[in-house]
């Protein structure tokens, strides 16, 4: 039998997992500081024994897509979002730093500045510690400064600055934790550039529009891999027919 | 057996809590000292299909991988402690709190919550409850003859007697500060317990250190902005839309197969 049954084959499981994966992306449409991420297909043409007549198609996750997501404004004094480039240093799960868009901040019961999902945010030396105070707010740079009241008086008083990178996007990929992480776990330098907004958070950047034609596409798709494989059983039905005759 | 399916499902999951959450914002709007709560999304964790870096043969590498994200996940509600407009009642039990803290109530089963709902009685005994008839904490006793009460900004309640032209004070309101207020427990009745992630209650005198001020005859609305809401809400409907979408896909795609093959 031929084998462009299974060349078929291969090509709806694989447009399959690319729907998996536009699927992911329309899941995360309102996950603060998500990345969407990039699918392409790659061809691989098989070699063996004869010709590389047979070519079957590879899903990949290309990379992600660094665009900046929408700003939206909660006036929320630890909210922060990113003004263009760059990330805001985390220690992730595994310890190691990691970097991340979502500025939604908090301070835990032990009065670590920390992410919604738990993980201290890094400052020039190590995490920050927040005091007890009236107010914390959020400078331009990343300057994290508690707001105390003494008879009246307000007091600032700076605790930390929020490690800032900016490295370059070709080392940077996004990990199976959602973070993302430098090529060999290297740690980014700190960069004087980057600046964040506070009271405010980035949205996430997936196009909706693009990744509903995307869908449409791969459907379809999907539907004329499946057509060969029909293609392919009426072969061989009719060459036993001929066979049957003879 | 399809990915797709599942994925969309738990974008489904995600926005009808999100609708949830906004809803409870939408229905509080006009109740006192009501603190509005947010969704928290995060992306679930990816499954390497293909490694990157991988062998392809024994001179060829994976230049890139294929990771694929398993969807979405609501990691938390958080409550926003913004302060709330403060709306004058001139009733004199009537408390709102400028700046940070909360009251402290005492429960019927002997545990404190805590508050920013300033809307307080008289019992039939003379001490200061909440509209449920719970005591704020600590005890005041107004003693019966008071013909007028005030309440200063630090917290001071003082009485006037009849025939005694030098108000008595009767004790002093105290507030209670958490580290990180939005890891309060919410009870339901307006009241928030103290949790591991809140930290330990901080108790001090109002108007001092950390403390927000203490305004008598003022309440404290709802700090719910509707506008928002219903943006969020328009937001969130589509996203259901969309991902629902993607389950069809995802359902038209196997029925085709079942079809044609």
């Amino acid at each position: 039998m031929d084998r462009m049954l299974y060349v078929a084959m291969s090509g709806a499981k694989q447009n399959m997992l690319a729907q998996a994966h536009n699927a992911n992306n329309m899941a995360n449409v309102s996950t603060t500081g998500f990345k969407s991420d990039l699918a392409a297909a790659r061809s691989m043409p098989l070699f063996g024994n004869g010709l590389p007549t047979r070519v079957f198609s590879m899903t990949e996750r290309a990379g992600t897509d660094f665009n900046p997501g929408s700003i939206q404004t909660t006036a929320r004094k630890l909210d922060i979002a990113i003004k263009g480039d760059g990330f805001i240093a985390v220690q992730g799960k595994d310890g190691n730093e990691a970097y991340t868009r979502a500025g939604g901040l908090r301070v835990s019961a032990t009065g670590i500045l920390e992410t919604e999902q738990g993980l201290a945010v890094i400052g020039d030396n190590g995490p920050i510690t927040v005091p007890q105070a009236k107010r914390v707010e959020i400078g331009l740079d990343g300057t994290v400064s508690a707001i105390s009241q003494t008879k009246g008086a307000e007091v600032s008083n700076a605790v930390g600055r929020i490690k800032l990178v900016n490295p370059d996007l070709k080392t940077v990929a996004k990990g199976n934790d959602g973070l993302f992480h430098l090529d060999d776990d290297e740690i980014a330098q700190a960069d004087a550039n980057v600046q964040v907004v506070s009271g405010a958070l980035e949205g996430s950047n997936v196009n909706v529009a693009t990744e509903m034609v995307n869908m449409i596409e791969l459907a379809r798709q999907f539907e004329m891999q499946v057509k060969m494989m029909k293609v392919a059983e009426k072969n061989d039905e009719y060459a036993s027919r001929l066979l049957t005759l003879g | 057996m399809a990915e797709p399916l599942w994925i969309a499902k738990t974008g489904l999951d995600a926005q009808k809590n999100r609708l949830s959450t906004i809803s409870n914002n939408l229905a509080n709007v006009n109740t006192t000292g009501f603190k509005r709560s947010r969704t928290v999304f995060e992306d679930l964790i990816y499954q390497n299909v293909r490694q990157p870096g991988g062998q392809t043969s024994q001179e060829t590498i994976l230049p890139s991988g294929l990771q694929i994200g398993t969807g979405v996940k609501t990691v938390a509600t958080q409550k926003i402690h913004q302060q709330g407009s403060l709306l004058q009642t001139e009733n004199k039990f009537d408390m709102a709190i400028e700046g940070r803290g909360f009251f402290q109530i005492l429960q019927p089963n002997g545990n404190l919550a805590y508050t920013r709902n300033g809307e307080f009685q008289l019992s039939a005994d003379g001490q200061i409850v909440n509209s449920n008839g719970y005591r704020l904490q600590p005890d005041i006793n107004v003693p019966q003859n008071a013909l007028s009460v005030t309440i200063g900004i630090d917290g001071t309640v003082s009485v006037s007697q009849p025939g005694n032209p030098i108000p008595a004070q009767i004790g002093t309101i105290q507030l209670a500060d958490f580290v990180n207020p939005s890891g309060l427990q919410a009870l339901g009745g307006n009241l928030l317990g103290e949790t591991a992630a809140s930290g330990a209650a901080i108790i001090g005198t109002p108007d001092s250190l950390s403390f927000g001020s203490l305004v008598q005859g003022s309440l404290e609305g709802s700090n719910v902005n509707v506008v928002e809401e219903l943006v969020n809400m328009i937001e969130t409907q589509r996203a259901y839309e969309m991902n629902s979408k993607a389950i069809s896909t995802a359902d038209q795609m196997l029925q085709y197969v079942n079809n044609n093959l």
